[in-house]
């Protein structure tokens, strides 16, 4: 790796001080692992990089309140979502998840915020926290704003942040016992990275549903919900029928990417399977949250 | 741009320790240039393999992606500080006993995992074991052995507290 300088700041938002709008050479470090991943590969060269590792220790809490939402730190490592029990009791999609992402020295180390913030579509967690309806508190140097989790990814590792923001802290609405699972489906390609990503949310039982999200990733440019699966889902009977339809509606509705996990005729028989799949697990696996 | 070198203080293996760092050193590069501790290595530098893992206030981590500025103020432990003088851990018996090991490139990250493994889950079974050790990769391909051998440090642990 090439030199570059290291700064250390003690506040978040003193942090975006020093960060630059327009230099793209300078950015935030949380983790670091998928910042190392791009600078040992050359293809990220900073000049600095601005370590949020010592800022306020609240940022790396999780809080649970009593109506069953949580505000997740941005520095919280993704082992400490793992291993909460509120967590836990309350998203037990995140637990489930964070058993197919990765590994346990990335899980120690990554933060939640870096993982929202690097914007590659293969990542497990943001089609969840889009699922769920998650939001993240975002930050400037003199600015403060609240994005939703689904409009914060622009695009292939792009996002809406500008790059003197950082993300403070993620914001999770009460699930009031609505159902939620995710499916990835790994082709085993050289990387492992999945060929499709799956979440799905539901609200109801099988006499009908009274809200349902579906999202697609990793098949696509970015995580992104599909909302001709979603609205067709709501209303009727939740039969199998219904959730082969709306597989089908999803297949036909999301742009894919073919690269070497699939072709795009093999991901989008892939999103017919996985969406039917995940709806299923989600009515019938007794999954609550 | 100040590219400067940092002092930074830590624990290595229990002593106290200093060391002189660049912002762009990782980990793995400190333990083997600064210490002479050649136990956790590079291979895939990726995250992936695990050979370069190393414990930082207790939690696993590979050196290949952690920055060696990172260590300030923690406590570090590699596996040259898993035997207890010529006492080796219940660890690092078992995979000999087990036979876990050929060519030993991966052993030090393997230990090491296990150790944490032990300590989250004392008597795993196999879909545990598989699940944990999942980012360690063996070329000489000894997992049967491996798995053997993480059984049989449970076992050996238990003997140990009870
Ligand atoms: C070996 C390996 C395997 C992996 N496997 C998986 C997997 O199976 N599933 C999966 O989902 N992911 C996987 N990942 C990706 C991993 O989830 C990301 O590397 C990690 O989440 C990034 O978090 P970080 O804190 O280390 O980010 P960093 O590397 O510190 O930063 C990542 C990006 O986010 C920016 N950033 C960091 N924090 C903030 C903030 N608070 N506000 C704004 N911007 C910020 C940085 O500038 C950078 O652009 C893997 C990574 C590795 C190394
Ligand atoms: S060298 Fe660090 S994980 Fe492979
Ligand atoms: S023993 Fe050779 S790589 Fe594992």
């Amino acid at each position: 790796m090439i030199p570059f300088e290291m700064l250390e700041p003690k506040s978040l938002r003193d942090a975006t001080a020093l960060l630059d709008a327009d230099d793209p050479t300078i950015r935030p470090l949380g983790g670091g692992t998928a910042l190392m991943l791009m600078m040992k590969a050359g293809v990220f060269q900073p000049s600095r990089l601005v370590s949020l590792r010592s800022v306020e220790p609240r940022y790396s809490t999780i809080t649970v309140n009593s109506d069953g939402s949580f505000n997740i730190g941005a520095l919280a490592p993704l082992a400490s979502l793992e291993h909460s029990a509120d967590i836990h009791k309350h998203l037990p999609v995140i637990t489930r998840t964070m058993q197919v992402l990765s590994n346990v020295r990335v899980r120690n180390v990554a933060t939640i915020g870096g993982c929202l913030a690097h914007g590659d579509p293969h990542m497990d967690l943001p089609p969840v926290l889009i699922s769920l309806g998650a939001k993240v508190r975002v930050i400037g140097p003199d600015s403060e704003r609240t994005i939703p989790v689904a409009d914060l990814l622009t695009g292939y590792y792009e996002t809406q942040l500008a790059k003197n923001e950082l993300i403070a802290e993620l914001i999770i609405p009460p699930q009031n016992g609505k159902r939620s699972v995710y499916l990835k489906c790994t082709t085993r390609a050289a990387h492992d990275w999945p060929a499709l990503g799956v979440a799905v949310s539901v609200a109801g039982n099988r006499d009908g549903l009274s809200e349902a999200h579906v999202v697609i990733s990793a098949a696509t440019e970015r995580a992104q919900r599909v909302e001709q699966a979603s609205a067709l889902l709501v209303g009727p009977p939740a039969n199998d029928k219904l959730f082969k339809d709306a597989g089908e509606a999803a297949a036909s509705a999301v742009e894919l990417i073919g690269d070497s996990q699939g072709s795009v005729p093999y991901k989008r028989q892939l999103v017919r399977v996985f969406v039917e799949r995940a709806l299923r697990q989600a009515i019938d696996g007794g999954i609550t949250q | 741009m100040s590219t400067a070198n940092k002092t930074i203080h830590f624990t290595l293996n229990g002593r106290p320790v200093t060391a002189e760092v660049a912002p762009h050193h990782t980990l793995v590069e400190l333990l083997q240039n600064q210490f002479n501790l050649n136990g956790a290595r590079e291979s895939c530098a990726q995250g992936l393999c695990g050979c370069c893992t190393v414990l930082v206030d207790g939690k696993s981590v590979s050196g290949c992606l952690y920055l060696a500025s990172f260590a300030d103020g923690t406590a570090v432990d590699t596996i040259e500080g898993v035997a207890d003088g010529v006492a080796l851990d219940p660890v690092q018996e078992a995979f000999i006993e087990a036979g876990a090991f050929q060519c030993g490139f991966c052993t030090s990250g393997f230990i090491l995992m296990t150790k944490q493994l032990l300590d989250a889950h004392p008597a795993p079974d196999d879909d545990q074991i598989r699940h944990y050790l999942a980012g360690n990769l063996c070329r000489c391909a000894t997992y049967p052995e491996i798995i053997r051998a993480v059984k049989l440090a449970a076992t050996k642990r238990k003997t140990v507290t009870a």
